[in-house]
């Protein structure tokens, strides 16, 4: 049986060598499928990962405690969406461990336009997230709220920048209502623009010392959430605010990696279905055209199902061919991307979604590559053989006058 | 007595047409002895390559028996008729059918390669047959490099490398020129004399009927005539 193998992969490499210019198209078709494959699949989950990476560095971190009240998606409950910080999660904010973080819906007015935001109000000195919230310690600002002359300092990222056409030094009013429900004004200068890669820190939000966002509501002391740095301080139980982990938190992106998932298996299936075409069209080409040798090949003693493996491993060795073709021809190509990675064009900003705004460098997950290379090498196979196995059926003195029925 | 290599009895062989049934062999009955240089002659129609396939296991009879080496054929499976033809017998069509992507060399070689000879045994019986046809020189080029007649003498070479019992020549010479024709009957007859191999041919070429010792004469399916060369 090994000889037997042996002896059919010698004759299918001696028929694929002998076929010249048309294998090699083959096996160029099947390596460009092959580097779109892993390319794809690569940048797909380059992307996730620096994605995710980046939401649990700059929002997400170690999970947040939720004022009870708090809707993500609701802005009428953001108002309401405020408590006393608990004595117990003090020290840990003090020890910089966790950093509070009050919300307040407010209107803007950048050129005299009343723009709507969300106000959120975070400790300057914290390194629990990644927020750049130093900046808010501006020498431009840095005073309390009602003092004549003076501005709080105030910092957006750059898609509110853009969409409000603001910029670092711009002066503007900004009204919101304290917790007793009156409204209060203070004018606030902007000391930062920030280059922040999660989109939901940036749009439509703008940033301030929480002390002054406290001074603001009325609500010293207060907070909307608590973002937390260690996961120990995840497991106090507080009456007015309830523990969401990273896994709770991140369960939109998920989705949103559910849904980019399908979008990469129908890709996947055209960039398949494009390489089976061309593998198809071979192999039914060469039971046509070689039907005379199929004859001669049953003449001189071999099987039908050798003739068929023979086709079928003609075909499989094309995508072995591919393979290495791949990866001489696709080696620059991956390097190029694992080293300098891929810029998603300016108009992908406006996508709103992580991990868009600086270049993505691929990392080649080991088992995509051989999950892509197992695919290929399989379907090609399937492919090879569907239109082979009509050899089976074919007689042997028809194969030899060069019928086929 | 020399042993009966080939042996049919009342064998018919029918086709499906359109208005029912054609005969193409009709109640053969045919012994054909060891070391025989024969042929199964007659006009185009008459049932001989019908005849020379299901001697080479390539098709089955519709009736009646046949024997190949003692071993009765009518009845074996697709895996036992391979090996027959594998092991004991070698094809020579009219239109060569040399494998077009292999070299002389190659092409050679298959047969013994389907019967997983050592590398070193296929490279000397190879280079054996080859001598014999007088190819030598030409090893590596392809079928589309040689003329007719040079086509023929691989196929002659590849039936024979593997020294089988018998050989089924199909119109051997309808596609070469009277040099040519003489120089492949020439050979397959030394290669008779000197290997013993039965030789059964189907022709209706005259140059290959005056090399025959027995003329099998076929028409509608029928023998008509069963005679050796020197009774004609």
């Amino acid at each position: 049986m090994e000889g037997s193998h042996k002896m059919l992969l010698k004759l299918a490499y001696k028929n694929i060598r002998g076929n010249g210019w048309r294998s090699l198209i083959n096996m160029i078709i099947l390596a460009i499928v092959l580097t779109g494959m892993i390319w794809m699949q690569s940048m797909y989950r380059s992307w996730i990962n620096l994605a995710e990476k980046q939401i649990i560095d700059w929002e997400v971190v170690k999970g947040h405690y939720q004022h009870k009240n708090y809707e993500p998606y609701d802005l009428y409950s953001w108002e309401k969406s405020l408590a006393p910080i608990p004595e117990t999660m003090k020290e840990a904010i003090a020890a910089n461990k966790a950093v509070p973080i009050l919300l307040s819906p407010a209107t803007i007015y950048p050129q005299g336009r009343s723009t709507p935001v969300l106000v959120k109000g975070i400790e300057p000195t914290q390194s629990t997230m990644k927020i750049p919230a130093i900046e808010l310690k501006s020498a431009n600002g840095n005073s309390h709220p009602g003092t004549a002359g003076t501005f709080l300092p105030a910092m957006i990222g750059t898609s509110m920048a853009r969409s409000s056409r603001l910029k670092e030094g711009d002066v503007l009013s900004l009204r919101l209502r304290n917790i007793h429900g009156a409204f209060d004004a203070a004018d606030i200068i902007i000391t930062h623009i920030m280059k922040s890669p999660v989109p939901s820190l940036d749009v439509g939000t703008v940033w301030m010392d929480i002390a002054h966002l406290q001074e603001l509501k009325d609500a010293p002391g207060f907070a909307s959430l608590i973002v937390i740095g260690e996961e120990e301080l995840g497991r106090k139980q507080f009456s007015e605010f309830k523990y969401m982990s990273p896994k709770d938190l991140l369960a939109d992106f998920a989705r949103i990696k559910e849904t980019e998932s399908s979008q990469q298996v129908i890709m996947f299936v055209i960039l398949i279905f494009l390489a089976m075409i061309a593998i198809f069209d071979t192999q039914v080409l060469a039971v046509f055209k070689r039907r005379k040798e199929i004859g001669t090949l049953i003449a001189l003693g071999m099987t039908k199902k050798e003739i068929i493996s023979l086709f079928t491993l003609e075909g499989v060795l094309y995508s072995l061919f591919a393979i290495v073709l791949t990866a001489i021809l696709g080696f620059p190509l991956f390097y190029y991307y694992a080293v300098v990675g891929f810029a998603m064009p300016e108009g992908f900003e406006g996508f709103e979604m992580a991990g868009l705004s600086e270049p993505i460098k691929f990392y080649y997950d080991p088992m995509v590559v051989i999950g892509c290379i197992l695919l290929l090498v399989g379907f090609t196979a399937l492919f090879s053989w569907i239109p082979v196995s009509r050899i089976a059926r074919l007689k042997a003195t028809d194969a030899l006058r060069g019928k086929l029925k | 007595m020399k042993e009966i290599l080939i042996k049919t009895t009342d064998l018919s062989k029918s086709f499906p047409t359109g208005e029912g049934e054609f005969w193409a062999l009709k109640n053969i009955d045919l012994e054909i002895a060891q070391g025989e240089f024969c042929g199964v002659v007659g006009p185009s129609g008459s049932g001989k390559t019908t005849l020379l396939n299901i001697i080479g296991s390539l098709d089955v009879p519709s009736r009646g028996a046949v024997s190949v080496l003692g071993r009765d054929i009518t009845n074996l499976d697709a895996k036992g008729s391979a090996r027959l033809r594998a092991e004991c017998i070698g094809f020579i069509f009219q239109t060569y059918n040399l494998l077009p992507v292999y070299s002389v060399f190659e092409n050679v070689e298959f047969p013994l390669l389907l019967l997983k000879m050592r590398p070193e045994e296929r490279k000397q019986a190879v280079m054996e047959a080859l001598k014999w046809v007088g190819l030598l020189d030409k090893l590596n080029s392809r079928p589309a490099q040689l003329s007719g007649g040079q086509c023929q003498r691989v196929a002659i070479a590849r039936a024979m490398v593997k020294k089988p019992s018998i050989v089924l020549a199909d119109e051997p010479t309808a596609n070469l020129d009277t040099d040519n024709s003489l120089h492949i009957l020439e050979t397959m007859q030394t290669i008779n004399r000197e290997l013993g191999t039965t030789f059964v041919f189907s022709t209706h070429d005259d140059k290959v009927i005056r090399f025959l010792q027995r003329i099998i004469r076929l028409e509608d399916g029928r023998i008509t005539q069963d005679v050796t060369q020197v009774s004609i």
